[in-house]
Order: structure tokens, then sequence, then C-alpha cells
């Protein structure tokens, strides 16, 4: 199945600068979670460990999905998607809570959050659909069924309720429709559509804390010690950073919890706050030449099941990507949205390197039948 | 299945598509870095600045005031290790809560607690607040017990100023406390914060700046809840204690003079002065208060209390009191007739018991007469004829002149705030400050025995005596011998004298020979104040409350007493001590001699070496307490 001559078109650039980010994204949580015992002295942080086993468990998932040819793994999607949609069932079941909401399901010795593989098991299986779809996505009825695969998680995930998580099924699903050809008029259609649509979901759907999200963004000084806290905090961390920054560790904003979920969502911040924007910049041209090199992988893939695989996934990384970035330096709402591969999270990185290893694995296949 | 190969069309499509992709994500990259620049670059400084005050606290230490030392070292006043319990206001959940449980724990006054809280509510949060300060143990104890319903609250170790020897010198030392608002916005009290303790009155307002020092600071790292972990390098700036000052009391005169007044059982004031330089040996005003009522963060029931007293403890009578100074005057008077050559040593009036001028009768005190008595036996025996004779022949200009040269009617310029000047009539005067404009000849009489509208400050009669004493040099009274350099004291030049003016030897001995007569003579009013071998030299006085009409009839009210005075130097040839007291209410003025005697005998026993007197008891003072009317009769005008 994996043939030698395959090694040879791995595309190690690509893999280097995945694994160096989430190396970054290690050596951020490890300042940041650092036990320092009142001699003086310290220790690496329990997260840090944890995250360390993740990167190794999801080098594996990594290995899995590069060895598998992507396409026998898009002709199980559908299987696939069935038992993602079962597993989010069963998270609204008997799912594990925490923090006000119920994402995970304990496996002893971890937790799972089955709601990060969601927008892998989306492309697969949208990328399986409209890839050998002759018509390609041109008219409404392929958008209903690209849709109704897209509601399903979707609305399970934002029940747990996680909607930062749940938004990121959105750029996945129309990158994917938009590469199959979906007219841009239709997606205009369907944004002017989603507006009402957003209306009634502010009124009905989105929980308080929710609404006090966007609330505070508008307007963050309007109460700085609670809701529009984070986001004045997080100007504060990255433009403390100055250019060069703070020193590794030596962030105060960070270190000394002004920030808060510093290990989390707000990871960048903390890397701004300490290697400065010479750091910054390091760490976004690494995130665009991965997202750009994957680009350029679909586009050489030899069908249009890998170009829309990769291309669904990169959507999602990319937007998550960018939105995450905006937030952490306060220009965007809070939400609950990691860093991939930087954040502190095992499904994540479990799942992002998963995903990856298919972004490899269609550029790999490019010259096979 | 076999794949779906890429057709070329869809190639096509697809490629621009991608392209399209790789643009959106460049260009949505290239802002964010857009935005970073602007954060992390265009606005450092200001997100810097935020940074630190989030983490970075600056807490005051404050600097310890200067010590105070006597003219030999003593410690006079000092500083003591307190506690004051704080508020650091950001720390706490439920202010109120706070307050109304620390009053309780504390046994305070929550609504002073609350009211100096609101005072201070434009400060940052973070910085404590004191809001009692010198707390007490068991307070301090009390707090600790309920440390966890009391966030926010703190006991800080603070150096607070400490007179050992409580009222003694109240009013020379003055008091500190918090800056007061009005303060702040003065120039010299530039960069105080509020809180800052700041002298208030005497020694510790005149040389508030040196005896301050400089306050230090800490900086401390606090985390995100407020809780202190941990210090960054360099970040201790150590207070710089304020100098020490060494004054140029004698702790032993002083204490001399303060048992002097004890003993009486009067009020008053007492000024004593070295008659060579103007240092000031003793200075006390009485009654006193207690200065380390203040340092600790007066209460308001002892503010109101001093402020309401009758008997006004806050005041300085050395410095602010104003009487007349009753016959000490005379020597002025007699001075001024010498030196404007109107009378000689010799000149001799007869006294009757009494004399009319400009149709009114004038009385002696001494109701059947001096007889023809000269000038030394006029001072002696305090004959108010002789002086009403002298004073008619000079005019009011002639005594204005010459009791100013020596020190009257002037300020002393001793180095003290707020003090008032005193006041010897002129015509000048007269047509400036009054209605009536002209001056009566007849009102020069009342002048001339140191009645009338002349008013004198205990410490100007002080360096009057002074003047006397050394022969016409008005000396500035001070108080800063030496300020401590960091190495040593290093004495601080003296001031210059105010005046000084060519007076001839032996017409000033005649007076000199009177006020010795006054201690030593057959006649004298002050025998009691003799000290054999030191020819002690003095007058006596007295000031009348109320008119001579009113008199008889109040009689009986303690508060109409007339005020006793004493003046002197010693010894008569070449004298080293000089200074007046001042008797509030003390019927005599030889009951005032009989403190200025204790000072005297305590000066001349330190100097040579010998035990001190002890603290003399009522009995040694030998009051004088029989009503000065028993005599009978109306009583116009005279006095001794």
């Amino acid at each position: 199945m994996f043939e030698r001559r395959l090694y040879f078109h791995i595309d190690w650039l690509l893999l280097g600068a995945v694994l160096l980010l989430a190396a970054i994204g290690v050596s951020m949580i490890y300042s940041t979670t650092y036990v320092t015992l009142p001699d003086g002295s310290g220790h690496a942080g329990a997260r840090f460990w944890v995250q360390m086993y993740a990167v190794g468990l999801g080098v594996v998932a990594m290995l899995i999905c590069l060895a598998l040819d992507y396409r026998f793994l898009a002709e199980h999607s559908l299987a696939l998607y069935v038992g993602l949609v079962l597993l989010l069932v069963y998270v609204l079941i008997g799912g594990k809570n925490a923090g006000g909401s119920t994402r995970w399901i304990s496996l002893g010795v971890f937790n799972l959050q089955p709601s990060e593989f969601g927008r892998l098991a989306l492309a697969l299986t949208l990328g399986m659909y409209f890839g050998e779809n002759r018509r390609g996505a041109k008219n409404y009825s392929d958008l209903i069924v690209a849709g109704l695969f897209f509601i399903v998680p979707f609305v399970l995930i934002a029940k747990q309720p996680d909607l930062g998580t749940a938004v990121t099924l959105v750029p996945v699903a129309f990158g994917i429709a938009y590469l199959a050809g979906l007219r841009l008029r239709l997606i205009a259609i369907v944004a002017i559509a989603a507006l009402p649509l957003a209306a009634v979901a502010w009124k009905v759907a989105l929980k308080d804390y929710q609404k006090s999200r966007i609330e505070t963004f508008i307007d963050p000084e309007k109460d700085p010690r609670n809701k529009g806290y984070q986001q004045i905090q997080a100007r504060v961390t990255v433009g403390s950073g100055g250019l060069t920054g703070k020193g590794f560790r030596k962030g105060t904003q960070g270190q000394y919890k002004f920030l808060p979920v510093a290990d989390n969502d707000f990871i960048f911040s903390v890397l701004a706050e300490e290697q400065g924007f010479i750091g910054v910049l390091a760490a976004m041209g690494l995130y665009l030449f991965v997202i750009l090199r994957s680009i350029e992988a679909a586009r050489l893939a030899k069908d249009r099941l890998g170009a829309y695989l990769v291309g669904g996934i990169i959507s999602g990384f990319a937007f998550q990507v960018i939105y995450n970035i905006t937030m952490s330096a306060g220009l965007a709402p809070v939400k609950g949205l990691t860093l991939p591969l930087m954040s502190y999270g095992g499904s994540s990185m479990i799942a992002t390197l998963a995903a990856f290893g298919l972004i490899l694995n269609v550029r790999m296949r490019r010259f096979t039948n | 299945m076999s794949p779906t190969p890429l057709l070329p069309d869809d190639r096509r499509s697809l490629t621009l598509r991608l392209s399209v992709m790789q643009y959106v994500v460049t260009a949505a990259f290239a802002a964010l870095a857009i935005g970073f620049w602007i954060f992390q670059i265009a606005q450092h400084e200001k997100f810097r600045e935020m940074a630190e005050e989030n983490h970075l606290r600056r807490l005051p230490l404050p600097a310890p005031r200067g010590v105070l030392l006597d003219r030999s070292g003593k410690v006079l006043v000092d500083n003591e290790d307190s506690f004051s319990i704080a508020l650091v206001r950001e720390q706490t959940r439920n202010l109120d809560e706070t307050l109304r449980v620390l009053a309780f724990a504390t046994k305070s006054d929550e609504a002073q607690l609350r009211e100096t809280v609101s005072r201070r509510r434009r400060e940052p949060s973070y910085r404590p607040i004191v809001l009692i300060e010198n707390a007490s143990i068991p307070q301090v104890i009390a707090v600790g017990a309920r440390r966890w319903e009391l966030p926010g609250i703190i006991v800080q170790h603070v150096p607070s100023r400490h007179y050992p020897a409580s009222e003694m010198a109240a009013h020379l030392f003055g008091y500190v406390s918090e800056i007061a608002d009005t303060q702040l916005q003065k120039p010299e009290y530039a960069g105080a914060e509020p809180g800052t303790l700041v002298g208030q009155a005497g020694v510790e307002l005149a040389y508030n700046k040196l005896l301050m020092g400089e306050d230090g600071s800490k900086l401390v790292v606090v985390n995100s809840v407020g809780r202190e972990i941990g210090a960054p390098p360099d970040g201790e700036q150590l207070p710089k204690e304020g100098k020490r000052v060494q004054l140029t009391i004698d702790a032993d005169v002083q204490k001399a003079a303060e048992d002097g007044f004890e003993a009486t059982g009067f009020n008053g004031a007492a000024v004593v002065l070295d008659p060579r330089n103007g240092e000031v040996l003793a200075f006390t005003s009485r009654p006193a208060y207690d200065p380390n009522a203040f340092a600790g963060g007066i209460d308001r029931a002892t503010w109101a209390q001093l402020n309401s007293d009758d008997l006004h403890p806050l005041q300085n009578r050395a410095l602010q009191g104003r009487y007349s100074p009753g016959s000490t005057f005379k020597m002025a008077v007699g001075l001024a007739g010498l030196e404007e050559g109107v009378i000689t040593p010799n000149f001799t009036v007869h006294c009757s018991g009494g004399a009319t001028f400009y149709g009114r009768f004038f009385k002696c005190w001494e109701r059947g007469g001096h007889g023809t008595i000269d000038l030394r036996h006029a001072i002696e025996q305090s004959c108010d004829v002789f002086f009403y004779t002298v004073g008619n022949m000079l005019g009011v200009d002639k005594i204005n002149k010459w009791a100013t040269l020596f020190g009257l009617g002037v300020r002393s310029g001793i180095d003290l705030p707020n003090e008032v000047q005193g006041l010897v009539p002129s015509t000048a005067w007269k047509a400036q400050y009054t209605k009536e404009k002209k001056w009566y000849a007849g009102e020069t009489i009342s002048v001339a025995i140191g009645q009338g509208q002349v008013s004198v400050t205990p410490i100007s009669l002080a360096v009057y005596a002074a003047t006397l004493g050394n022969g016409g040099t008005r000396v500035t009274p001070h108080l800063m011998k030496a300020i401590d350099d960091g190495h040593e004291l290093k004495p601080v030049p003296e001031p210059a004298p105010q005046s000084q003016v060519e007076v001839s030897p032996e017409k000033l001995q005649a007076i000199r020979d009177g006020m010795w007569l006054v201690v030593n003579g057959e006649h004298g009013t002050a025998r009691r104040a003799a000290i054999p071998g030191k020819d002690v030299c003095g007058k006596t006085g007295t000031a009348q409350v109320i008119s001579n009409q009113g008199r008889a009839a109040a009689r009986t009210s303690k508060n109409l007493r007339d005020h006793g005075w004493f003046v002197f130097f010693a010894p008569r040839d070449n004298p080293e001590i000089a200074g007046a007291v001042f008797l509030e209410h003390g019927i005599h003025s030889v009951n005032a001699a009989s403190i200025a005697k204790h000072v005297l005998l305590t000066y001349f026993a330190k100097k040579e070496g010998k035990p001190l007197p002890p603290a003399p008891t009522r009995d040694d003072m030998h009051l004088d307490l029989r009503d000065p009317f028993a005599r009978g009769g109306v009583v116009v005008e005279g006095n001794n």
C-alpha cells in the first residue's frame, strides 16, 4: 500500500513547518504553565506533558492518515461521518461536563473531544460528495445536500454548547462548495439569507454568555472589569511585548494571570508578549506558509476529491488561525476558539495533525492512479 | 470506483479559485501584521505602561522623621515603631461590610473610618489608606484574627513620632499629622502624597523640610487578584531618615520651667534665653497638649475638646499671647529718659502716693507714697509716680523708640511660625490705626507704667530682658543649634541680631542696679528670686485683665484675676541667662519670680556641675494668693 517511491513525494517543508509550529506551541505552554515553588525552584506544568503526549499521538494519527490512500478513507467517509455524529450525540447524553458545557467523552487517561474531528469528517464527506459528482456543485439540490451534511454536526456541537468549534465547520463547507464551482451569486444569497437567520438566532438560540461576548467586543470599555476585561488585557499583553518581547517566561500579563486562558485561546497573545513583534512575524509567517503550501497541494491534486478535501481542511484551518490571531490581539470578540497547532488541547492537536496527514497524503499521491 | 480526474476545464476554474483563496488569506495575514505592528510598535509605550500598572505596585516606605536633640545631645523627640491598619481598596470585595467589621473588631468609630475612605477616594485603589494610625496591640490582633473577613485590610509597620516628655514643651516641638488638602497645593510640599505626615506647629512645622526626610518605596509584583507574589530586583528605594537636629534648648532648664508652673498650678508661658547670642534655653506655654495624640492620628473627641477648651491649650501663649507688660515696662521708660537726656541717674521725684497729670489723679500702688526717690530705687520699689513723671517728660514717641530698640512691640524673629506682634503706641500709630487719630498727652502717663494700649508677647519680653542684660543688642532668639550632616552635628551659624544700639554704660548701669535691687535690695519687690553670689536682676509686673472699675466686682472670678510677670537676667555683669515668666491670672507677680528662681537655680547648678534642685512643691513656691484689693479703696491706676 505504501510504495517506496511515495516517500520521495512527501512535502517535507510543509511537514517541517507544521511540526515547528507545534513545537512553538508546546514551548509557549511550557512558559505559561510553569510551576514556581515557594523556594524559587520549579518544574514544567502538567499541561506541558499532556500536550507533549498529544503531539506524539498526533504524529501517529498523521502517519496513519498519510499511509492510507485518501481515496480509501473518502470511500468510507460516510461511515466516519455517521460514527462522528453518533459520538456527538453520545457527548450530549453521557459526556463530561466542564466549565458549563459538555464537550468531552471521558476515556479514563484523557478526555476526547469529538467535535475537534468534525471538520475532518465533514471535509472527507463533502469532498467525496462533490468530488465524485460529475456535474460538480452547480445547482440548488447539491447545496441542500451539502447543507444537510453540514447542519447535523453543527447543531450537535453548538448545543454542547460550543459555538466556536461549531462555527469552524462553516468555512470547511463553504471552502469545498466554492472550489466545487458553487456560483458566488449563490454564496451571496446564502449569506443574505443568513442575516435574518442570525437575528433570529440572537433572540432564540444564543446563550447569554455568547451574546455578552459579542456585545463586549463592540464596546470593551463599557465594563472593563468583567466582560471587556479579556479584550483589553489581550491588547495590553500584545502591545506591551514590543519589538523583541519580554523574554521567555518573562511575560507579566500571561505569567501573573491578567490574561485568562493564556495557554489556550490566548496562547498567541503570550507569544506576542514574550517574543515580541519579531516572534509574531515568524509565527504568522509559518502559518501563512503552511496555508499557502497546502493550497498548492490542492492545486497539484490528481483528482477533484483530493483538491476539495485539501481545500476544505485548509479553509477551516485558515479561518481558525486568522480568527484566533485576530482575537488574541483583542480585535475580535472572544470566542472559545483555539489556535490550531499551538493552543493547549489534545483532541485539537491530534485532529489537526491528522488533517495535515491527509493534506500531505493528497500531495504525495498526486502521481498515483 | 476509479478516481475522477480533473478535466482541463475544471482545473482552470479550480486553479483560479485556489488563487483567490491564497490572495484572501495573504491579505488577511498582512492586515493582521499591520494590526500587531500598531499595538506592538506604534502604541507599545502605552501598553507597556498599562502592563506595568497591572502588575507593579509602588508601596510607600515612610521615612522616620529627624530626631530632635537638646543642646547637650539628649533626645527630646524621636520615633517609635508603631502599627497602622490600612485599607487597600482594590483587594476588598465589599467595602461597606469590610469597614463595618473593622470598626466592630477594633472598637473604632465607623463613621470616621468611612470619612477617611471617602476623603481619599480619588487616589489609586491599590494605594493603602491608613485608617487607624498607631493601632494598639489588641486592635492588631483583632484584625489578624478576622483576616478572612477583612480582605484588603493590612497591618503596616511604620515609624511614628514620639514625644517622650508628653506635654513638656509641646508648643515648642509642635506636632505632626497628615498633610492637609490645603497644604498639598503649596509649593513647599511638592511631591508629598496624601497621607504623608508633616509638621503642623512649632519646630516640627518650622523645620519640616529638614525633619521629614525622603520617603522610600518598594515595588512589588502582584498577580491578577492583587496578591503580592514577589518583588522585582532593584525595586526598593530605602527611605532617607530626616536630619537629626540639635536645638538650643536645655532639657533640664526646660523641665525646671515646666516644674515651676506645675508647682504653682497656674498657666502661662516662659521663655529663657542666652542674652549673649539669643539661644533659647527653655520655651513653654501652658496649658499644653500631648503631641503624641496627634502623631497617632488624633481622634475627633480629643480634637474637639482641645479646640473648645476655655483655656485654649492649642494657643502658643509665648508667641501668640498679647498682654500688657505692666511694671516690667518701666526700664524702657527709664532708659529712654536717660538716653534722651531728659533725666540723669540721680534724678529724683517725690512720691506722695500719687500725682495729678492733665487734671487727672494717677495713683501709685504704694498708697503711702515712696517719698523722694531716685531711678534705681524707683525701679526697686516700682514707684509709679516716678515713671509717670519721666514718661510725661519724654512723650510717647521717645518711649516708643527705646521700647522698640529693646525688643518690645516688634516681632522677635524667632525661628518658629505664627509669631504675633505686640504694640507700643506712638503718635504715628494712633494717627494711622485709630479713629481718634490724635494722641493725648494724658495717655502717655498710663503707657509709662506699661498700661494703656501697650501689649507684649512673652517672647518679646524675654528679648527685652536679654537686651537690657547684654547692653543693647537685640539678639534674635533661635532654636536651631546644629544639623546632622550625616557624619556629625554641624553647628548652624547664629542669626544676626535684630538691632543694636549704643547705650552709655553708666546709664545702663543705673537701670541694671535698679533691677538688682528688685531682687537683692531691702525693699525689692522680688526678693525671693535672690540667689547668693549670682546677682540676679529682675523686675516684676502686673497686667490687669479688666479695668479698675470692674475689678472690685469681679475679684472672685478666677479668670479675671491679674496676670503676673517676672523678667530677669543673671548675673548682673555679663549675664548669661535672661528671660520672662508670664503667669496667667497669677494674682501676684512674685509668684512668677518663684518659677524664675527655680529655673535659675537649675541653670547655675547644672553649669557648676552640682546636683540639680528637685522639682519644687507647691509649698516651695511660697505662693502669694492674697486678694490684691484687700487694702481697700478704689485703685485708679498704678501697679507693681
